[in-house]
């Protein structure tokens, strides 16, 4: 049997009336590079967050590498490494200085942080702006910064947060041949993005969110068939999304109302 | 073709802004903490409140002093102070002072027209805009309650000086927000407002020692000063006392001039910023590999501590370093002590009667320096921004945060305290042994007390501060009041202690307690760690939603 990375039991989280995250059972195996895909709103960084300790859930169970986070709160964020929403940048430290404070925050030791925080921004290309600080980088310098002090530690599970977002297109494929190294040594890499193309080049299953419930989970060939089966023709992963959590009727019946605009 | 949106008067834009400065309002206090922070800022408003209405009934009353004793042309000196007030008070206080970014609403089709009413409008909408508004009804208000026929004269010149005052403020507010973008520019502020401030300090002892020699050079200036419109202002109310309307029109016309001619540097100023000013910091690109950074020293000096705690020390005296306000902050204490033991010691100490005793100064002096220097503690997530989450993603207690920050926090209150007492004891002389060792021992007791309280303060009530901006920063008006409370207990014991000490005449008494209200300080401090480690997780969402907004 699989090993399983991520495994969540009617994970739940309510803000008020309103329930971002409704009882979501997620399985992601060790080694998966997994796509939690939903529209805007669907509740997909609120369960980042849950799984990542930025979020407290209202009820539920979470279990990290066979650990339970609730439980084994340090042991799990040892093990993990995250790009949140934001990124959660100190943007008046340089580059460098960042990937030192966050390695030496996981307790790598003082040596061990200097050589991978040298060997990071090199493999970035950002170790030509070494007294930039980091509000001085572009948006898209920023995210690569943000994806290395997130691996900077060695974590087995990767949490990242639209990690392709304003990111150009040479800098995005050597940090997909760095993922897809990184998922072929057992990391499982869990990943929110916007951008399907991207989603389905990389990834090998997704989970689908939609209005806080996880409506759709497999591997992308196992959705493909479950769609697509008995047409038998090659559906794209945007086809699955859009039948899965596509424009309902009376949405549709909206936009065909805004005929001042179209 | 999408439809043309029809032009909307003056008026209506300004009643639309006006509508969603209230709706912003109201939907912040939904939230809990916004409804604190409203109650808190009530509360300093009272009290600033208060200090208006107090001045405002001694303006009135001088107002009509000076009218029916037929000296209307001596409110000239309250027109100056108002105009001192109103020009110099934005600047010395920016840092505190709130501001809404009114261009932000350029991108809507904002007429020039109405975008100018606003940015004049926003000149009164502040409190120091307000509190001179106050005192000038104040002063029409006397006056006209001494003799009724001055009311129109009043009326108009206050009308005129008050549009001076808001054109020129707002100018130059305008004028310091856009060289404070600037790095450079700041820092060269800063060094200036050093400066200005020593130099106050200074005035006092200038004064008493050349005094004498500098009246006949002022008296002979003192006449030019009556073409500056505070003085044209009491000129032309005199004028109209004495029914000698044509100086009195004179007297106006110049101060309308000033309202004109700043009016329209305003004008200027604001057409810049309406047509999309840019006031980015963003510097150009370095050149690849021009300067290599310093690579750090493969031996870490912080080794001694967990590898946590001298990150976040190392993180802290980095952005310390880099914040040009916060480091004025840390600037102006010794120097301002400086000034003080300076001024001080024109006066005899010791025993000497009517001199001040150095058994007093040298403990309200430490006082002054622990109130300046931990008021930043009582927020000290507030340039963390979005950097905040990494201390909940990574795999480390809240505490050895908390431990970082403070370690910074007390080495500098204590290199500071170290450097002022130095000045002090040579300037002026140790105090007696039983009075210099219940300070210290009242440092560590108010230093680390503050500690614990400052830190839970920091999680309840954090406010994002934006890094290096002087203008439009407000602390969380609840984290102000929990720091005065503090102090003032603090502070209260500690004088009650040393008040004890005099009474019994057992001059060791306050060196004992505090040695022991010291130790339940610490005591405390160290169990607190832990209660505010559960509480940051729980107060998590709190925080990390106020720094990443």
């Amino acid at each position: 049997m699989t090993d399983l990375a991520i495994v969540t039991e009617k994970l739940t989280r309510r803000f008020g009336a309103l329930t971002a995250v409704d009882n979501v059972d997620l399985r992601v195996a060790a080694g998966q590079f997994f796509g939690f895909l939903g529209p805007n709103g669907a509740g997909k960084s609120t369960t980042i967050k849950m799984l990542t300790g930025l979020l407290a859930p209202t009820s539920g169970l979470m279990q990290l590498l066979g650990l339970d986070f609730s439980s084994n709160t340090m042991e799990v964020k040892r093990q993990i490494g995250v790009v949140p929403e934001g990124m959660g940048l100190f943007e008046r430290l340089t580059g460098a200085e960042y990937l030192h404070f966050v390695g030496r925050m996981y307790g790598l030791d003082h040596a061990t942080t200097l050589r991978r925080t040298e060997e990071l921004l090199e493999f970035m290309q950002l170790a030509d702006r070494p007294k930039s600080m980091i509000a001085d980088y572009s948006h898209g310098m920023q995210k690569k910064l943000a994806l290395a002090a997130a691996v900077i530690h060695g974590p087995r599970i990767l949490f990242l947060d639209e990690p392709f977002e304003g990111v150009d297109a040479l800098a995005a494929g050597a940090l997909k041949a760095l993922l897809g190294r990184m998922t072929a040594r057992g990391v499982t890499i869990f990943l929110t993005s916007h951008v399907l193309e991207i989603v389905e080049r990389l990834c090998s299953h997704v989970g689908i969110i939609h209005q806080g419930r996880l409506v759709a989970q497999g591997s992308i060939d196992e959705l493909r068939a479950g769609i697509a089966g008995e047409q038998g023709c090659k559906t794209t992963l945007e086809q699955i999304f859009l039948s899965i959590v596509g424009q309902s009727g009376a949405e549709r019946a909206q936009i065909e109302e805004l005929s001042w605009l179209t | 073709m999408a439809d043309v949106a029809q032009p909307v008067g003056i008026l209506q834009q300004m009643r639309l802004i006006a509508g969603l400065r209230w709706r912003m309002l109201h939907n912040n206090l939904r939230r809990k903490q916004n409804r604190l922070d409203l109650l808190g800022l009530i509360i300093v408003g009272l009290l600033a409140g208060a200090f208006v209405t107090v001045l405002c009934f001694a303006l009135f009353e001088g107002a009509r002093n000076f009218v029916t004793s037929g000296r209307p042309a001596w409110l000239s000196l309250f027109f100056w102070g108002i105009f001192l007030w109103w020009q110099l008070f934005p600047i010395i206080v920016a840092g505190f002072g709130v501001s809404f970014d009114f261009r932000g609403l350029l991108r809507f089709p904002l007429s020039f027209g109405a975008f100018y009413m606003l940015g004049l409008a926003y000149g009164l909408g502040d409190f120091t805009g307000l509190a001179a508004f106050c005192w000038t009804i104040s002063i029409i208000a006397g006056a006209a309650a001494a003799n009724l026929a001055l009311l129109p004269a009043m009326l108009l010149v206050a009308v005129l000086f008050v549009l001076f005052n808001i054109a020129l403020e707002r100018l130059l507010g305008s004028w310091m927000e856009r060289l404070l973008t600037r790095r450079r520019y700041r820092e060269f502020f800063f060094a200036g407002f050093i400066l200005v401030m020593v130099s106050l300090q200074l005035l006092g002892p200038l004064l008493s020692r050349y005094g004498n020699s500098a009246e006949p050079w002022l008296v002979r200036a003192l006449p030019y000063t009556v073409y500056f419109p505070a003085s044209l202002a009491g000129k032309s109310v005199g004028a109209a006392s004495a029914g000698n309307y044509g100086e009195f029109a004179l007297a106006a016309a110049g101060i309308a001039g000033y309202a004109v001619f700043f009016g329209a540097l305003l004008w200027l100023r604001f057409t810049a910023q309406y047509r999309g000013e840019e006031l980015s910091e963003t510097r150009a690109p370095e050149k690849a590999g021009r300067n290599k950074a310093r690579r750090e020293s493969d031996a870490d000096p912080l080794g001694l501590l967990s590898p946590q705690v001298a990150a976040v020390i190392r993180k802290e005296i980095r952005y310390l370093l880099r914040n040009g306000f916060a480091a004025l902050l840390l600037l102006l204490p010794p120097i301002l002590v400086f000034a003080l033991i300076t001024q001080a010691t024109l006066f005899r100490f010791s025993g000497a009667k009517g001199g001040i005793s150095t058994e007093l100064f040298f403990p309200g002096l430490v006082a002054y320096i622990i109130l300046i220097l931990m008021a930043p503690a009582y927020n000290s997530f507030a340039y963390e921004s979005a950097g905040v989450q990494t201390y909940f993603t990574a795999p480390l207690q809240f505490r050895n945060v908390f431990l970082g920050k403070n370690l910074v926090q007390v080495a500098l209150v204590a290199t500071e305290l170290a450097l002022c007492i130095a000045a002090f004891c040579y300037r002026v002389g140790m105090p007696s042994t039983p009075i210099f060792a219940a300070t210290l021992a009242a440092i560590v007791f108010a230093l680390i007390g503050q500690l614990s309280l400052a830190n839970w303060s920091s999680l309840s009530f954090p406010r994002k501060l934006v890094f290096g901006q002087v203008h439009g920063q407000r602390q969380s008006g609840m984290a102000v009041l929990v720091a005065f409370g503090a102090q003032i207990m603090l502070f209260g014991i500690s004088s009650l202690v040393l008040g004890l000490g005099r009474w019994t005449g057992d001059r060791w008494l306050p060196a004992k307690a505090f040695v022991l209200l010291a130790a339940a300080a610490v005591g405390g401090y160290v169990a607190s760690l832990d209660a505010l480690t559960s509480y940051a997780e729980k107060n998590k969402e709190k925080l990390i939603e106020a720094l990443c907004r």
